[in-house]
């Protein structure tokens, strides 16, 4: 890996340039929102609910056992004709299907809301969806009924403001394998910076046709189930599911007796501005979107007790995470793992089901095992487990990339275990 | 919290331009004018030529601000973000990549049209043309105040993110014979927003967000972004 070494050092003059910008910045009106969560002077931003319905589980908890379990959701397809593309698996939620002219999302979205607890009527909405009701735009485009209401991604936040009589108006956040986990962060900025006391995140994607053949089509995709972080790697293997999470302002959760799942400390968005479909080899975006999270949350790289990585399963992007967090972690072996092997690559979701997954490692005291994970990759030796790992330490760090150059990370600090 | 705009960039029906050499501005229905690398970029920039039109609209827009604002030169990336609105996003793309996997059941996919079937690819490619390395994504919505994206903007800059953001809409509109909910106007409206400003060229004066969320433009309170492109433009 003397490229990569190269390549890392080279990040640590560009880091040294970051830092020093960073100290440049000042005070400003929201930095104050959040800060060292040990002073107790920061607004916390709870998570005090939390579902998802993935192909390895209907709910959170299944899901989380099957994971430790070392399972995979990852199976032949057969929701349409793949013979024609160079991967024939994908991590599909079994009898999912369009239910009259009804995109198969809100079936999903149905199920997800029918999972979650109450939700005050006054909670903001933000949903993220990179492709929300695809399968009825297929079925439009093939002449075959189907609902044009499903098509547009704006729609989501509409179907599930309905389902919970929300009254605010909502958003989507549309930024590829990102999103949901932007969408995270913005729910939280909105309760840090006092306008909002409780804000609902929803995030939803679905394996079709026009999904899965073009990653087949962009040679992205893995004929055997994905290796995340293994020097064998092939590709990704896409998959479907949702995910909801309640973020409240701990004030607002206490006042409601809100179990206190889990609390997100800080979050950062950067772009890598190099390429719109291959993450940049120095992982310049990851990095910086990191730091950004550590500086809202006022820790310290060493405060980190393990990493839940994008990990898709693609030789460049685990490539690049590996370089990433060596830059900012050193020589210090973090805990890596990677969900995709399991539920495969979720897209819009794959943040949202991967912080629902954090609340319970960080619970549980436990890394998951990464699911495919057998010969490691130079750089992962030591860090990525096939099996499940003991964590030391109260603090995850949640990362994903996605096209269009775009990467984001997420701090989750342990709620309350009664 | 209180910015600046320093540079404002259109693509509409009724024209292109930017705020300091503009001509006339409205956001109006109708055709979307035929525009070529050249109306935007000076220098040749070949990566233009085979985007999608949903991503030469956009990038076009946003080229233009940065101009106005005279941030379009560069030799170091900068931490500058975009965020835009849009209601239909990439859906003419989707349509036109579709249509070449339901023949030959997807022999004949086209990576190059799947490359821009996610709304926020024209962002990473005016993140790569102009170095920008802050926060990007799409806000899908249902009709285009544009506001949304221009808060969530100042909220990034309030945060510290950056000191510098691009907030804006972009949408071409229903496409013909694919009826879709939705309410959206063809055309691209980027502002540039700056916290500390401290360049030598003139600002069209200062945003402020209030904690609610309501947008003020000079002391007066702002329902959408035409009406902010007008009061910057004194039309």
């Amino acid at each position: 890996m003397n490229d990569g070494k190269r390549e890392n050092s080279e990040l640590r003059t560009r880091f040294q340039e970051f830092g020093t910008q960073n100290s440049q910045l000042g005070i400003h009106n929201l930095e104050a929102a959040t800060r060292n969560p040990r002073t107790g002077t920061q607004k916390q931003i709870w998570i005090t609910d939390v579902a998802t319905v993935t192909a390895l589980g209907n709910n959170l908890q299944e899901l989380w056992q099957r994971l430790l379990a070392g399972q995979t959701a990852i199976k032949p397809v057969t929701r349409f004709p793949v013979h024609n593309y160079n991967a024939h698996i994908a991590a599909c939620i079994e009898d999912l299907k369009p239910l009259g002219g009804r995109s198969m999302v809100q079936i999903l979205l149905d199920q997800l809301c029918n999972g979650m607890g109450p939700v005050p009527s006054d909670s903001l909405l933000i949903t993220a969806t990179t492709k929300a009701g695809i399968d009825s735009f297929e079925r439009l485009r093939r002449g075959i009924g189907a609902d044009s209401q499903d098509v547009l991604p704006s729609r989501i936040p509409d179907m599930i403001s309905q389902k919970f009589g929300l009254a605010c108006k909502a958003i989507n956040i549309s930024a590829a394998c990102a999103s949901s986990t932007i969408a995270i962060g913005c729910g939280a900025g909105l309760i840090a910076s006092g306008r909002a006391e409780t804000v609902l995140v929803c995030c939803v994607d679905l394996v079709t046709e026009f999904i899965f053949s073009g990653f087949s089509c962009l040679q992205a995709l893995s004929p055997v189930p994905c290796q995340p972080f293994d020097r064998d790697r092939r590709g990704l293997t896409l998959g479907e599911g949702a995910s909801a999470l309640l973020l409240m302002s701990a004030e607002r959760a206490r006042q409601e007796n809100r179990s206190f799942l889990g609390t997100i400390l800080g979050w950062g968005v950067a772009n890598d501005a190099a390429h719109i479909t291959a993450p940049a080899r120095d992982g310049c975006g990851l990095i910086q979107a990191i730091h950004q999270a550590f500086k809202k949350a006022g820790l310290q790289a060493e405060e980190i007790a393990a990493i839940s990585a994008h990990g898709t399963g693609t030789v460049h992007n685990d490539l690049m995470e590996l370089i990433a967090f060596r830059e900012v972690f050193g020589r210090r072996e973090v805990p890596i793992h990677s969900v995709k092997g399991a539920i495969g690559h979720t897209m819009g979701a794959a943040g949202g089901i991967e912080v629902a997954l954090g609340l319970k490692t960080l619970a549980a005291k436990v890394v998951p095992p990464t699911v495919g994970y057998c010969n490691p990759e130079k750089g992962a030796e030591g860090v990525v487990s096939p099996e499940p790992e003991d964590m030391v330490g109260d603090y995850l760090l949640t990362t994903n990339s996605g096209f269009g150059g775009v990467n984001a990370a997420i701090i989750l600090g342990r709620g309350s275990i009664d | 919290m209180i910015v600046v705009i320093t540079g404002i960039g259109w693509v509409t029906v009724a024209g292109m331009g930017r705020g300091r050499e503009h001509g006339s501005f409205a956001m109006i229905d109708g055709q979307l004018p035929k525009f070529d690398r050249k109306a935007a970029f000076e220098k040749p920039y070949q990566h233009f030529g085979r985007m999608d039109e949903y991503s030469k609209l956009g990038l076009a827009a946003i080229a233009f601000a940065l101009k106005d604002a005279g941030l379009d030169e560069w030799e170091e990336k900068r931490d500058i973000g975009i965020i835009a609105s849009t209601v239909y996003g990439c859906l003419s793309t989707d349509i036109k990549y579709y249509d070449t996997v339901i023949p030959e059941e997807g022999l004949l996919a086209s990576p190059s049209l799947f490359a821009y079937t996610l709304p926020n690819c024209f962002l990473g490619e005016a993140a790569i043309r102009f170095g920008l390395t802050g926060a990007s994504f799409v806000v899908n919505e249902q009709a285009l105040s544009g506001l949304t994206s221009l808060r969530m903007a100042v909220d990034s800059i309030a945060w510290g993110e950056s000191e510098t953001m691009l907030a804006g809409v972009c949408d071409l509109g229903c496409p013909p014979n694919f009826v879709v909910p939705g309410r959206a106007v063809p055309g691209a409206v980027f502002f540039v927003i700056e916290r500390n400003y401290n360049r030598k060229c003139s600002h069209y004066g200062e945003l402020l967000l209030d904690k609610k969320g309501a947008i003020f433009f000079k002391g007066c309170e702002i329902e959408d972004l035409k009406e902010l492109v007008r009061k910057c433009l004194s039309i």
